[in-house]
């Protein structure tokens, strides 16, 4: 009853779905007819194109099973240098009946002979030769290569039906089909085999639910006269052989084309999926092979292999077989007439490797930023406070050619005591160097223990190795605070793999990870590692010590057996682990060879500098979130490697390149791209830049209670300081979450009614012991008080205009404190100030 | 409405989402946005809905967002007659209207059932994950959350998602006077770390997120930075403003790169609110009479709806009370998530404090002529299982709880042009699932966008300025007249 009225009612909304695709394409066609010229349908704009050669995919085609079908791809080379997909508009005409087309192109074997296909698109002809031979032969139907493939694909074991954690309406599979003799044995085993109907093979539950013979809540997923079913009836009918599990293993897929360039938005690409085994086997899988995209508005894919590009931009195609993953990179261009590429100087392989994928996509990088805008930017960037208005004036007198000028810059300012400030409230960050864990001494001595590794530059291995390998007094060995911040060896785990791989291990907490290669069995051999971590309660008040336990292990749920530590790549030839466990995983993780380690390192590096990392989020790595530019990473990372994993030489590798230090002012061919670092993007000041900055512009500084006075914003030891004020409604972390998106960017409402009518800005301006105070009581000159206003807010001197507006402005009242406080208001208020840009 | 140039356009039905999938499909096919907007504009010039019954009868909403997924049975819609394992403990008590029995859990609003009407064939079939935040982003947005987080994990908000409703009625209903077009209050939508999912502005852009008011307006209400500074005269306000424009726009090249941040939206949006006055005069509770102030209750929950009543009046567009509890919270201090002893608390701590809020506030708006064109909808992001200690998503249940049940549950409406003292749509004998009229999410945000006039039928863009839909429901006209 209950189960009858939701699904019909589901099936109302299904059937709207359901009525899209045939639509889509009838308007397609529609819109073609329309009186408006500039509607062009995929025919259309594919006739634009001169084709000079078409080429068949696969050239010739060779069949021995029924079951068999091949999709034909028709590429055409056109004058411009580039391929399209003609597949759709390709006229196929077999010479002899014994092979067939079905409606959606698919070409299937009818009987034995040797024949060709004639294929003709664009005014131009291509043979595809195609052999079919031992199809009487009797061919084996099996639960691994035929049956699993195709519940996965009509979404049996999808999360939200059967593969969901506890199943549905009774049956349960294996989430996406991950574990095949579990699935088997529920079909065939379970519900005393109502699923599998020996006797009449077609009055098998397996067979009327999907159909919808009987009444089922996944509704209709295959009809009668399909090939699925008829895969699965005569798998049925010949007693439900499980196959060779191993031959049957999917080895790896074939993806054509490996690689996607469309020249413009509108045009469509099938996409060709061969699945080869271990036995040697090979098969066109495209129908059952499932299809995702990471940015559909730029690039949509059908759940038959067909992507449609919607706008200009970049995507990846996610495809996925029986647990098996290729990723596409697609790239979308649009037309850009008048494009014409212009070498800019290259300041080191950054810039090369940037440009490459520029010059490539056809967008050009923005012009150098000011002197101005450079030391504001990079000092921002590498010790969270912007210059004073001295430095500010010291540098654009500097007559020093610029790269050079900015290259000692970067110097000065990695040797400040602020650099130790700003990384170590990153690392303070993602640490969660937080009382609230660690109590309020364990949490000091972990800022000190931070500082310390900053200040002396400790190598990026080392410092990891330090804190995996810790134990002691939290006290007295700081880094032991690490164990504190996740303290279950499945967290701990969690937390490591998030911080230093990159990698979100928790998917696989549960099943095994949809997009990954990560498995269930993998979480727990790789939780074990930190199974014998031992914490007890120090002598002295909220101490902890950390020690290695002799006992401990990691069961797995399902089964209660010992999941023995393993990692889940790299495994070291020789190695046992009666050792300490944590000392063989920091060996592991902090490896050279460890290719997530380093290149994690430089992703996240790379993201404090502009605005989004190479891989983006820069903690959520994995092959269906691939890298907008692999050649730069490959180089940063190779980089870090060689040079001992220091950080400050990364960083000055990255500030010093031209890409960092480009304007933020766009052309017409980069004014749309975010993604490939073609000009600088502004940030929104963080919370505690934001701060830092109005006191040095104002001369006038927030004290908090509890630290010491001169505290600036970023030597904040966590957030219980200042909590519910002025940096939390700025999106400063709570230090819980090892996430890098803790930190919140955005602008609210409730942020500018602050910063227009909120103490921050409105007291700071009228300090009587403030800037403007200063300069009023020194009987400054109208002048001089907006260029000292200009150049302790923005960085830079006014201009004439501005000069002349502003001392206008502060003329027109006797009150010159009030007027001068209203320009800096102003100033604080603009764009100019509230960004990094 | 959007059509086809040359086609009819068609009222409510399924044909009008089939020109919609027309458009939204030549857009695909390089229909670029002018044209687009051009074939809008050449279609059928009236709104579809344009004189139909009850269309734009509503000014403003008060939406009492009940998170945690209160029981059905024991609120809206008990079953006497069901099994005790089905039935739980409360007995069912007659309204004020024949024929409506609520629980008795709801003794004051069983006096004011001429006042509202009860759907009582909410349903749904959750699309990807069962938990609180999925069906919340379901109820709030209209769409279901894998449509925005693939992996089907539990995200954050993302400024891809699809907006809440709020955010969608504040840009295609703007105010024309100076007052925070939308307001939220007292706490975010929450399940466990999952922060304000499916209670953002999403796609329109930040500009159009809610004014998060997460205070306890049974404490005095810190205005913050809505009071105008004492050092600042309006005038000094305006000469300021003045300065800051002419420093941005000599920058225009900084001023097109931050634009999507929409700053300039919220510096103006903040000038008007501290000029006007207006919000803050909402937010003073002093205002009102402490015998009013009593019998709303003196609870988050009751001053929050209090609240919302004095927002509407000084014009807010769209108020959204989250009961302020975590969505998965306990549901032995606070909240709806009864997997364990649904009773008990229900009865002594839940039901009292919505029961006196909600027929206070009713009762409260229609003596002050509110009503009328305000349209208030209570319900939670799903109904509970009607079976006891059994779990239908997955949580384990104590043999006293009740699990998620979006398959069935009750809404309650009232006034902005609805009939009161019905009931729409039936349950079946367990209230396990509609057994007339279902009603969809979508189709009650549907109706909430029909009674304040914006045609639910229409297409808004997204941040990549491709058109999707406002929402795939169907107005629930019926209610109206």
């Amino acid at each position: 009853m209950t189960h009858r009225i939701r699904s019909s009612h589901w099936s109302r909304r299904l059937g709207i779905l359901g009525t899209a695709a045939p639509l889509i394409l009838a308007a397609m066609a529609f819109a073609t007819e329309d009186t408006n010229p500039a509607v062009t349908s995929e025919p259309k704009l594919l006739a634009e194109y001169e084709v000079t050669e078409i080429r068949l995919i696969p050239s010739q085609v060779v069949f021995s099973d029924a079951s068999e079908y091949r999709k034909v791809l028709v590429v055409g080379k056109t004058g411009r240098s580039s391929e399209i997909d003609l597949t759709r508009t390709a006229k196929f005409t077999p010479a002899a009946d014994c092979v067939r087309f079905d409606e959606q192109g698919y070409l299937f074997p009818v009987k034995d002979c040797e024949t060709r296909v004639a294929v003709a698109a664009n005014g131009l002809t291509a043979q595809l030769p195609v052999t079919v031979r031992g199809l009487a032969k009797p061919r084996e139907v099996s639960f691994v290569r035929d049956v699993e493939p195709i519940m996965n694909k009509v979404g049996c074991s999808a999360g939200t039906c059967h593969g969901a954690a506890k199943g549905k309406n009774g049956f349960k599979l294996s989430l996406r089909g991950y574990d095949p003799e579990f699935d088997y044995d529920r079909l065939i085993h379970d519900v005393s085999g109502r699923r599998f109907n020996r006797a009449d093979p077609a009055r098998s539950l397996l067979l009327l639910k999907p159909t919808a013979q009987v009444p089922h809540g996944g509704g209709l997923r295959f009809d009668t006269d399909s090939q699925y079913y008829k895969t699965i009836l005569e798998w049925l009918s010949e007693g439900v052989p499980f196959g060779d599990a191993r031959a049957a293993e999917v080895a790896r897929l074939e993806v054509t084309p490996s690689d996607i360039l469309m020249p413009k938005p509108g045009l469509s690409q099938q996409i060709v999926v061969v699945a080869h085994y271990s036995d040697g086997a090979a098969r066109d899988v495209t129908r059952e092979a499932s299809y995702t995209s990471n940015a559909p508005s730029v690039a949509e894919v059908m759940q038959d292999g067909l992507l449609t590009s919607g706008r200009k931009g970049e995507a990846a195609l996610l495809v996925r077989y029986e647990g098996n993953f290729v990723t596409v990179p697609t790239t979308i261009l649009s037309e850009t007439p008048g494009f014409k590429w212009v070498e800019l100087p290259q300041y080191n392989y950054i810039d090369e490797a940037v440009d490459r994928k520029l010059r490539k996509l056809r967008i050009l990088p923005s012009p150098l930023s000011t002197d101005a805008e450079f030391i504001r930017r990079v000092s921002l960037d590498l010790i969270g406070v912007p210059p004073t208005p001295e430095e500010v004036e010291a540098f654009l007198r500097d007559k020093t050619p610029p790269r050079q000028k900015r290259a000692r810059l970067v110097d000065q300012l990695i040797a400040r005591h602020e650099y130790v400030d700003h990384w170590s409230l990153k690392w303070g960050d993602l640490l969660k160097s937080n009382r609230k864990f660690l109590g309020q001494k364990g949490m000091w001595r972990f800022r000190d223990w931070i500082r310390q590794s900053v200040a002396e530059n400790k190598p990026y291995n080392q410092f990891v190795y330090e804190l995996i390998t810790a134990r002691g007094s939290t006290y007295d060995n700081p880094a032991a605070n690490y164990f504190l911040i996740a303290d279950q060896p499945n967290t701990q785990m969690e937390t490591t793999t998030q911080l230093f791989l990159g990698v979100r291990f928790m998917c696989a907490h549960c099943h095994d990870h949809p997009f990954e290669q990560w498995t269930n069995k993998q979480y727990f051999e790789l939780s074990a590692f930190f199974a014998q971590v031992g914490i007890r309660d120090g002598a002295r008040s909220l101490e902890k010590v950390v020690y290695d336990k002799n006992d401990g292990e990691i069961t797995f749920p399902k089964t209660g057996r010992v999941a023995l530590a393993h990692f889940p790549y790299l495994q070291p030839a020789h190695f046992t682990t009666d050792e300490a466990r944590r000392r063989l995983l920091a060996e592991w993780l902090t490896s050279k060879d460890n290719p997530y380690f380093a290149k994690a390192c430089v992703n996240r590096m790379w993201s404090y500098f502009f605005s989004r990392g190479i891989i983006d989020p820069v903690d959520d790595i994995r092959s269906s979130n691939p890298p907008i530019n692999p050649e730069l990473l490959a180089a940063l990372t190779k980089d870090l490697i060689s040079h001992n994993f220091d950080l400050r030489y990364l960083l000055r590798m990255i500030v010093n390149s031209r890409t960092y230090q480009l304007s933020t002012r766009t052309n017409n061919w980069n004014a749309d791209d975010e993604n490939n670092f073609s000009h600088a993007l502004p940030r929104r000041l963080t919370a505690e830049e934001l701060m830092d900055s109005i006191s040095i512009a104002t001369g006038s500084r927030m004290v908090f209670k509890d630290v010491p006075k001169d505290y600036l914003a970023e030597e904040l030891p966590d957030p219980k300081v200042g909590m519910g004020g002025f940096l939390d409604l700025f999106g400063r972390p709570q230090r819980e979450s090892p996430c890098e998106c803790e930190r919140r960017s955005e602008v609210s409402l409730k942020q500018a009614l602050n910063l227009i009518n909120g103490p921050a800005v409105g007291d700071a301006v009228a300090d009587p012991d403030g800037r403007i105070a200063k300069l009023i009581m020194a009987g400054a000159p109208d002048r001089k008080i907006v260029e000292e206003l200009y150049l302790a807010t923005l960085d830079r001197p006014p201009s004439a205009e501005e000069a002349r507006k502003a001392q206008e402005y502060l003329a027109g009242s006797k009150n010159r404190a009030d007027r001068a406080q209203d320009i800096e208001w102003a100033l604080l208020n603009s764009y100019a100030f509230l960004f990094n840009r | 409405m959007l059509s086809i140039p040359g086609r009819m356009a068609r009222l409510c039905d399924g044909y009008t989402r089939r020109e919609f999938l027309r458009v939204g499909g030549a857009t695909l096919f390089g229909l670029s946005l002018p044209q687009f907007f051009s074939l809008q504009a050449k279609a059928s010039p009236a709104a579809p809905f344009a004189g139909s019954k009850g269309y734009g009868a509503a000014k403003s909403v008060i939406l009492l967002f009940l998170q945690g997924g209160p029981s059905h049975l024991d609120i809206w819609d008990p079953k006497p007659d069901a099994p005790s394992n089905i039935r739980g403990e409360f007995k069912a008590i007659k309204a004020s209207v024949d024929g409506i029995q609520l629980s008795e859990t709801m003794p004051l609003l069983a006096k004011q059932a001429d006042k509202y009407t009860l759907i009582r064939s909410m349903s749904y079939t959750p699309v990807g994950l069962f938990n609180h935040t999925a069906a919340i982003y379901q109820m709030l947005t209209g769409f279901p959350p894998d449509k925005v987080s693939p992996s089907g994990q539990l995200e954050p908000p993302s400024p891809h998602d699809f907006p809440t409703a709020g955010s969608q009625v504040a840009k295609l209903k703007p105010l024309d006077d100076p007052m925070l077009p939308f307001v939220e209050m007292p706490r975010p939508l929450q399940e466990s770390s999952v922060i304000g999912k499916g209670g953002a502005a999403g796609f329109l852009g930040k500009a159009y997120d809610p004014y998060r008011l997460y205070q306890d307006p049974n404490k005095p209400i810190d205005l913050g930075d809505l009071a105008l500074r004492s050092d600042v005269s309006p005038e000094r306000l305006r000469d300021r403003f003045y300065l800051l424009k002419g420093i941005n726009g000599s920058m225009p090249d900084l001023e097109k790169a931050v634009s999507s941040f929409a700053l300039d939206e919220y510096y103006q949006r903040a000038y008007n609110l501290l000029l006007s006055g207006k919000a803050r005069n909402a937010f003073d509770l002093e205002q009102e009479k402490p015998e009013v102030r009593e019998k709303y209750g003196r609870t988050t929950f009751g001053q929050g709806a209090l609240l919302a009543r004095r927002l509407v009046e000084a014009g807010t567009r769209f108020v959204q009370l989250n009961w302020p509890a975590v969505a998965n919270g306990d549901p032995t201090v606070d909240a709806w998530d009864t997997h364990a002893a649904n009773f008990g608390p229900l009865k002594n701590l839940h039901c009292p404090i919505l029961d006196r809020t909600l027929s206070a506030l009713l009762e409260d708006m229609s003596e002050r002529g509110l009503l009328k064109d305000t349209f208030v909808v209570v319900v939670g992001e799903f109904g509970r299982s009607p079976r006891l200690g059994v779990s239908t998503s997955g949580n384990t249940n104590a043999p006293d709880g009740r699990d998620h049940w979006p398959y069935c549950y009750t809404a309650l409406v009232a006034g902005g042009g609805i009939r009161a003292g019905e009931v729409y749509g039936k349950s079946d004998e367990t209230g396990s699932s509609p057994k007339e009229n279902p009603v969809h999410p979508t189709d009650l945000l549907a109706t909430i966008y029909y009674a304040l006039g914006i045609d639910p039928s229409q297409m808004v863009l997204n941040d990549f300025n491709q058109p999707r839909e406002l929402v795939k429901g169907t107005p629930l006209v019926k209610l109206f007249g």
